[in-house]
């Protein structure tokens, strides 16, 4: 025999139970659990490293350039990067990109204080270099306030974006000797340039 | 021996609606094991279901006539022998051939059964003995499949069923009963098998595409997710006595089963997390409505209805084209998804490297391991595991790479989880469909059938 209760409460129970197991889910997070969304590129994002010198300034350049190329393009910062992991020719609007996001990085670290002074990076940039041992002698010997006034870093790294091959160093991704090498070089003759303009200043 | 034939019987009923989704877990194995393709695999389940769609109707029209201890014999014998080609099937086309067959002689042991369960025990009781026996078969092929995949291999889903099938052939042999009536009498119950179509369509999302989840996509091993869907048998067999206790009628608990289910679908759509913790309440509102829906459809749509092998025909077609229309519409709708999931997997996965607490030389390391596994394992969800233990990591980055490992392994879950969301929503959408057919039978009656 049919009881109203039979009618009414079975109903009444479904409506509960599908009701609350749906508000509990919603109440902890049910449909958001979704993959991670990426961060708009064009918003300042803080970057750390847990390396120290030249490895540090190296990781926050780049971490900084990657979101300066990434909001120019007009892309997300990590849809940037496996972009660029991928082989294959790069747009010369990619390469520019690169090139301005990473300027605008050494403009940001020098504005708020977090560019290292050369003092801070000579002892292993030396140790990269294939100097002579009486010159890396010298230049060791020099105090730290001399080495910071003849070489201003945000210059010397400016110098080194502005003459690196985007595109070539792009390419050696892979090969991390070629690309010691390659940026090494970069370096050097952007320290040579940069001290040889201070020079000429001076005279 | 008198004794067992029932429940031999009511077994064999049971282990041929189980293999409409016995396959699930062990797909995965097969397509290893056969070195086939997603697409082709996929045909070990589909082939199944559809030839039993199409062929049971036929098969009761044709053996009507026919005595019934000696089709339910041969069909059970068909059953055994594809069974046991199936197991030692070496290429997927043998395999799916051996599906076929296996369904040919399912739909004959199906229909064959019915008439000698209602010998032994009379209209009403066979009728319900059959149609549960089904229910708890369809419920269950999932969780067996997968317990034995993970024992055994998958080849071991298709050998157990050999003995009982070949214990099963004296069985239907032993008992006498008489050929169904000549005439058909009734026409075919249309309301009750488009209901248990759609949702037996529906019921494919939760007992395919949950496993599916929980094995490809959060990387569970077989028996786990078998152990974790077996929520839905235990819940169809809890509402019974539920049924019972609020004397509910029929249409009423079929309109309160159907719209179960879809609420059970909608939660599995909205998980929060890939805690196999959050998966039992909704599987818990699917199995009540799966125990509330389905026996009581079949019921119905045989009830009273000569000659009755016809329209358990009816009903078996109908659910098993309900299986295959599911199958039809969520298998693009969550390989596209899946496939959609790559980019946003693939972003979360870089932002989460680039910020890592690494040194760079070591993100650059796991950055490299993990290029090198994705490229590898594409077309599915990848294991991480290998590129973080291949990954040259100096030692005291390891702990910071654990963590990374973790959040990556969260990333891929939420990513799959994501895909998942449309197809379950969709089954969602079929449950509430056929909660209207019973909604329209409820405020239209169907006429009463003369007996």
């Amino acid at each position: 025999m049919t009881s109203r209760l039979g009618l009414v409460g079975m109903p009444a129970v479904a409506l509960l139970l599908v009701s609350g197991v749906l508000g509990v889910q919603l109440a902890h997070g049910g449909g958001k659990f979704e993959p991670l969304h990426s961060a708009d590129p064009c918003v300042a994002r803080t970057v750390t490293s847990q390396a120290e010198g030249i490895d540090a300034l190296t990781e926050n350049l780049v971490l900084l350039g990657l979101d300066g190329a990434a909001c120019r393009l007009g892309v997300s910062r990590e849809a940037l990067t496996l972009e660029l992991a991928q082989t294959g020719p790069r747009t010369d609007a990619e390469i520019d990109a690169l090139r301005q996001g990473l300027l605008g990085a050494v403009s940001r670290m020098k504005a708020d204080g977090s560019l290292p002074e050369a003092s801070d990076l000579v002892d292993e940039a030396l140790d990269n270099t294939d100097l002579n041992p009486l010159v890396k002698a010298a230049i060791r010997a020099l105090p730290d306030s001399v080495v910071n006034a003849a070489v201003k870093v945000d210059d010397v790294l400016n110098r080194t974006i502005n003459d690196l091959d985007l595109r070539s160093v792009l390419a050696n991704l892979d090969d991390q000797q070629d690309l010691n090498q390659q940026m090494n070089a970069a370096v050097t003759q952007a320290v040579k340039d940069s001290l040889a303009d201070r020079f000429r200043n001076l005279l | 021996m008198r004794r067992a034939v029932p429940p031999l019987l009511a077994l064999t009923v049971a282990m041929v609606l189980a293999d409409s989704a016995v396959v699930t877990l062990a797909l995965p194995d097969i397509l290893r094991n056969l070195d086939t393709t997603v697409g082709q695999v996929a045909w070990v389940l589909i082939s199944f279901n559809l030839v039993l769609a199409l062929v049971a109707v036929p098969t009761a029209v044709i053996f009507g006539r026919a005595q019934p201890r000696i089709i339910s014999a041969i069909g059970i014998a068909v059953f055994a022998g594809s069974s046991a080609a199936c197991a030692l099937a070496g290429s997927i086309e043998v395999l799916i051939a051996a599906r076929c067959v296996q369904a040919l002689g399912g739909a004959l042991a199906l229909v064959g059964c019915l008439e000698l369960l209602v010998a032994v025990y009379g209209e009403r009781r066979g009728v319900t003995v059959w149609v549960t026996a089904g229910v708890v078969g369809t419920a269950m092929g999932p969780v067996a499949g997968g317990l034995l995949t993970e024992a055994f291999s998958w080849q071991a889903i298709f050998v157990v069923q050999v003995p009982c099938a070949v214990l099963a052939v004296p069985a239907a042999l032993a008992v006498r009963a008489a050929p169904a009536l000549p005439l058909d009498r009734h026409r075919p119950a249309i309301r009750p098998n488009v209901t248990l179509a759609l949702l037996s369509a529906a019921l494919t999302a939760a007992l395919f595409l949950l496993v599916l989840l929980l094995v490809d996509g959060w990387r569970r091993s077989p028996a786990t997710a078998a152990l974790a869907v077996s929520v839905v048998p235990v819940a169809a067999l809890a509402s019974r006595p539920l049924a019972r206790l609020l004397r509910t009628p029929a249409e009423v608990e079929v309109a309160v089963g159907c719209f179960l289910i879809a609420g059970g679908l909608a939660g599995l759509a909205i998980l929060p997390s890939a805690n196999l913790a959050w998966t039992v309440a909704p599987q818990a509102l699917v199995g009540l409505g799966l125990g509330l829906t389905v026996d009581r459809l079949s019921s119905q749509a045989m009830e009273m209805r000569l000659p009755r092998m016809h329209h358990a025909g009816w009903t078996i077609g109908a659910r098993h084209v309900g299986v295959v229309l599911g199958l039809v519409i969520l298998t693009p709708v969550f390989t596209e998804d899946l496939q959609d999931a790559q980019v946003p997997a693939q972003e979360a996965i870089t932002s989460l490297v680039l910020d890592a607490p690494l040194r760079p030389e070591d993100k650059i390391a796991v950055a490299e391991a993990l290029g090198q596994e994705l490229s590898e394992q594409q077309g599915q969800v990848p294991d991480l595991h290998r590129a973080f233990a291949t990954a040259d990591l100096d030692p005291a980055a390891r702990p910071a790479a654990a963590q990374l490992e973790r959040d990556l392994d969260e990333q891929l879950e939420r990513a799959a989880t994501r895909a998942f969301r449309d197809s379950f929503l969709i089954g969602a959408g079929l449950a509430l469909v056929a909660l209207l057919s019973v909604l329209a039978s409820i405020v239209v009656p169907p006429r009463r059938v003369r007996s």
